[in-house]
């Protein structure tokens, strides 16, 4: 598989952005859940230091992503769509981009709201990007909170989609970002 | 009769007895003293004692809102001098209300049952770069061995000797029992605690 992007189909640093970052959150889910059910204690701040480490980690990857994006081409939506099916497509793809960008700055600006500086697993300590402020901090835990519900709702449609593609559409959409697949050309 | 004379007998008795310690006051004291020695007490408006410690791999910073200082101190007669400092545990404060009801709780400082920190130095040794307080350090009931580094300077301010002292040195928290259970672990919560204290003194 060519690691740069062909119009038919996602190079093989595309694919590793794309699943990798699926990984991590998934990863990340996970971290807040078993976090958010514990009182205080050593194990909660170990699994909270993480899911800040991971976070950040998505925040590199996604600027990475995004940048080899610009440096390749995108492969094609398929000619099949519809207007409205075209502009949805986009929406969401732009959406799943603004919010890998704005979970991870909204948790890091809410841990430095509440004064606990992020370090990305023990390595460096990263700047505060906001003041400590105690209603900031609400604020933001309850716009990162909130995100996540958004993210989950954005990524349900990028997965129907993707489905929708595979299982009835029958076009190469979702096998062109799967690793280990042939992608003819376009769909006859 | 008998009533009256013996209520200025007892008013007569006083004012002997007030005259006596009045008259015995400054040679008891200097009795006390060791020559030269100076006794400082705390100016607690304009002192402060902090600590340093990692989380989650970041540095975090704490203070501690009431202590005591009682420094008798004397450059020329360091055999008599000593420093005696209590930490009021549950006046600790990182900033965070959460994290200092957990700091407070059982399983670290324990401030219901063990409310004060004490440190306690009868030695003071002068080092290249001002003096150590070699004493006994208690924390959670933990008494060890420690020894303080640290400067201290006299100034005169509105006719008042004013002594300031400030140092830093380091204490390893589990030594003290400081981290029971899960917070034995290091790796979230450091070991080492930078300790650092600018004090303002009043002589007295």
């Amino acid at each position: 598989m060519a690691v740069r992007n062909t119009e038919h189909r996602w190079g093989a640093a595309a694919q590793l952005f794309h699943w990798l970052i699926v990984v991590l959150i998934i990863v990340q889910v996970t971290l807040a859940t078993l976090a958010d059910d514990l009182p205080p204690s050593a194990r909660k701040l170990a699994l909270l230091a993480r899911h800040k480490s991971v976070g950040i980690t998505i925040l590199m990857l996604v600027i990475l992503r995004l940048l080899w994006r610009s440096l390749n081409l995108t492969p094609l939506l398929p000619d099949t769509l519809k207007p409205y099916e075209r502009f949805l497509a986009r929406f969401t793809h732009a959406a799943l981009y603004v919010l890998l960008f704005a979970m991870p700055l909204s948790g890091w600006m809410m841990s430095s709201a509440r004064g606990f500086p992020v370090s990305w697993f023990g390595l460096f300590t990263l700047p505060d990007l906001v003041p400590k402020n105690k209603s900031l901090y609400e604020a933001l835990l309850t716009t990162h909170e909130t995100l996540a519900w958004v993210l989950a709702a954005v990524v349900t449609l990028h997965v129907a989609a993707a489905l929708k593609h595979h299982f009835m559409l029958r076009d190469n959409v979702l096998r062109r970002m799967l690793p280990f697949t042939t992608t003819p050309g376009p769909k006859a | 009769m008998i009533v009256m004379r013996s209520a200025a007998a007892v008013r007569a008795a006083a004012a002997g007895l007030l005259t006596a310690a009045l008259l015995l006051a400054p040679w008891t004291a200097r009795a006390a003293d060791a020559p030269g020695i100076t006794h400082y007490a705390l100016d607690p408006a304009k002192s402060s004692l902090e600590f340093t410690f990692m989380q989650a791999g970041a540095a975090n910073k704490g203070h501690f809102k009431r202590f005591q200082v009682a420094f008798d101190f004397s450059a020329e007669n360091l055999a008599a001098s000593k420093l005696d400092v209590t930490i009021e545990m549950n006046s600790s404060d990182t900033g965070d209300q959460e994290r200092d009801d957990t700091l407070k709780g059982a399983d670290l400082f324990a401030v219901t049952k063990f409310p004060q920190a004490h440190f306690a130095a009868s030695q003071i040794n002068r080092t290249a770069s001002g003096y150590e307080a070699v004493g006994k350090l208690t924390i959670r009931g933990v008494t060890r061995d420690a020894s303080v580094p640290f400067s201290f300077r006299t100034v005169t301010e509105n006719g008042a000797a004013v002594g300031y002292m400030s140092g830093k040195t380091s204490v390893r928290r589990l030594d003290y029992g400081v981290g029971q259970g899960d917070w034995k672990a290091t790796d979230q919560v450091g070991n080492e605690v930078a300790v650092s204290f600018a004090l303002r003194l009043i002589a007295h």
